[in-house]
């Protein structure tokens, strides 16, 4: 069972993800694969998030 | 080991409850001014009820937001931004997914989704998947026609995720189906309870023992059957293997689904809605287990087309008990037991169809189909029920005749004119079945 402390390091590596992710996203504006697939990943961060982010919260 | 893991969330699933509370109010409030600041059909709502975001402070709260029908859904569709109308909360080029309700009750409702939105389909799906012991060693056969309507296409994106092999039933007929089952050795298996017995009965007739194919776990949705104790005893008695349910809707998603445990209850994934219980006549809100009422929900991570307070009309009541699963999901008390629009006064009794159901299945000797009629004879309501005898159970037609009015009399406080029909003579269904009719209604 995760601890409120491996939660919270969890979510620091989801966090840094995304912003990596985001970062691709802006610069593949005249990129569709580049787009288009960051768009997906970063869907499936929002997965992580609802899993594990989240519950940082409570 | 992955696989040997119980929970899909071994957090989220077994969190105390007031946290699950907690959890549940914060994204509440995010999902709502989502919509509030988005959806022109949400603010509307909200606006004429005198409701903005930060009057909401406690559950109490959220009980005065009005509720969404699906009826309000109908009226805003077909209108721009075409054909989603004004509850749609991003821009159309961000919308990946058409799906449809299936026009049950009436003229179908459109729903938008984005990826984004289909991801979280999938993980809803994948904490049934792996609730009900599908892992990644399983061969799924998924025996739907893959199209507008949502069914299952979940379940085959969730049983990807969770990273099991998905064998694809499309426009496959029923016969090819079973031997693609047989070919391949699948070893799980989704479809509606009435298919499931459809598909077994289809193989009896190839001379194929539905219980020789290798199928060990069933996951049903689309109608209460797998919730219905005698319904679920034919199913699994006819595949050998278990058969689990869940719920689900096309304007919701799937927001609940029975353990391995199969302790009697569906457990609501409460990380991801918030399942509020009413009571019909008086509006009041049900937290004791026992009682009946009809169901409010809140998608609480949906955004395309937000679904807030839904009115879902689908019946069911608390459980008094924690599934010995470890979950602390509460439990809704033998699943959905039928839909508010569904239940009707005949002879001023209430009659659900799903307790029909449940007596015509735990009769040895009927077949897996019927048929109710109600009609009216001047002012009198009358009913017929339909069955079906088999082949070699004609020689015990009067007393099965007379167990089925004993059980029916006894289960709906109702009598009923009893047809008996040649086996195999009633429709067939393969999706959801149409097996009530009130022809009052005319």
């Amino acid at each position: 069972m995760a601890e409120n402390n491996d939660i919270k390091k969890l979510d620091g590596k989801i966090q840094s993800m995304k912003k990596t992710a985001e970062e691709l996203k802006l610069m593949g504006e005249d990129f569709p694969a580049l787009n288009r697939n960051i768009s997906r990943i970063l869907a499936s961060i929002k997965m992580l998030e609802l899993n594990i982010s989240d519950l940082t919260a409570v | 080991m992955i696989s040997e893991q119980r929970f899909w969330n071994p957090v989220l699933e077994t969190l105390d409850h007031e946290k699950i509370r907690k959890l549940q109010f914060e994204k509440f409030k995010k999902i709502f001014v989502w919509a509030y600041e988005r959806s022109r059909f949400h603010r509307g709502l909200y606006e004429k009820a005198g409701i903005k975001p930060a009057d909401i402070q406690s559950f109490e709260d959220i009980r005065r937001i009005p509720t969404v029908e699906k009826s309000m859904m109908r009226g805003i569709q077909r209108k721009d931004p075409f054909p989603y109308g004004d509850a749609l909360c991003v821009p159309l080029e961000e919308v990946s997914e058409f799906r449809q309700t299936s026009g049950t009750t009436g003229q179908p409702v459109y729903q938008a989704d984005t990826w984004q939105d289909w991801e979280w389909w999938a993980e809803c799906w994948a904490y049934i998947l792996w609730a009900q012991g599908y892992r990644p060693n399983d061969r799924v056969f998924i025996p739907f026609g893959y199209n507008v309507f949502v069914a299952f296409w979940a379940g085959h994106y969730a049983a990807e995720k969770i990273g099991a092999e998905v064998v694809p039933g499309g426009v496959l007929d029923t016969q090819a189906r079973i031997l693609k089952i047989q070919e391949l050795k699948c070893t799980a298996m989704m479809a509606t309870p009435t298919y499931v017995l459809g598909m077994a009965d289809a193989a009896k007739s190839m001379g194929i023992d539905p219980r020789s194919l290798g199928i060990s776990k069933i996951t049903c949705a689309g109608e209460p059957g797998a919730s219905i104790p005698s319904t679920k005893k034919r199913m699994e008695e006819a595949w050998n293997a278990k058969v689990y349910d869940h719920a689900g809707a096309t304007e919701i998603g799937a927001w609940c689904f029975e353990c391995k445990t199969q302790s009697g209850g569906l457990h609501i994934n409460e990380a991801f809605f918030l399942v509020e219980i009413q009571d019909i006549d008086t509006g009041e809100y049900i937290v004791e287990p026992g009682r009946r009422g009809k169901i409010i929900i809140t998608a609480l991570d949906r955004q395309a087309q937000p679904c807030i307070r839904f009115d879902s009309k689908d019946i069911a009541e608390w459980s008094p008990g924690k599934c010995p699963c470890g979950r602390t999901f509460r439990l809704i008390n033998g699943g959905v037991v039928g839909r508010a629009d569904d239940i009707t006064k005949v002879k001023g009794v209430l009659l659900a169809p799903s307790a029909i159901e449940e007596v015509v299945r735990s009769i040895d000797g009927l077949s897996d189909e019927f048929e109710v009629i109600v009609d009216k004879a001047g002012d009198i309501d009358l009913i017929t029920l339909k069955v079906e005898i088999l082949k070699n159970r004609e020689g015990e037609r009067k007393q099965i005749e007379a167990k089925l009015k004993d059980q029916l009399r006894l289960k709906t406080n109702l009598g009923y004119n009893i047809e008996f029909h040649d086996y195999r003579s009633l429709t067939r269904y393969e999706v959801k079945a149409k097996r009530f009719k009130d022809l009052r209604k005319k």
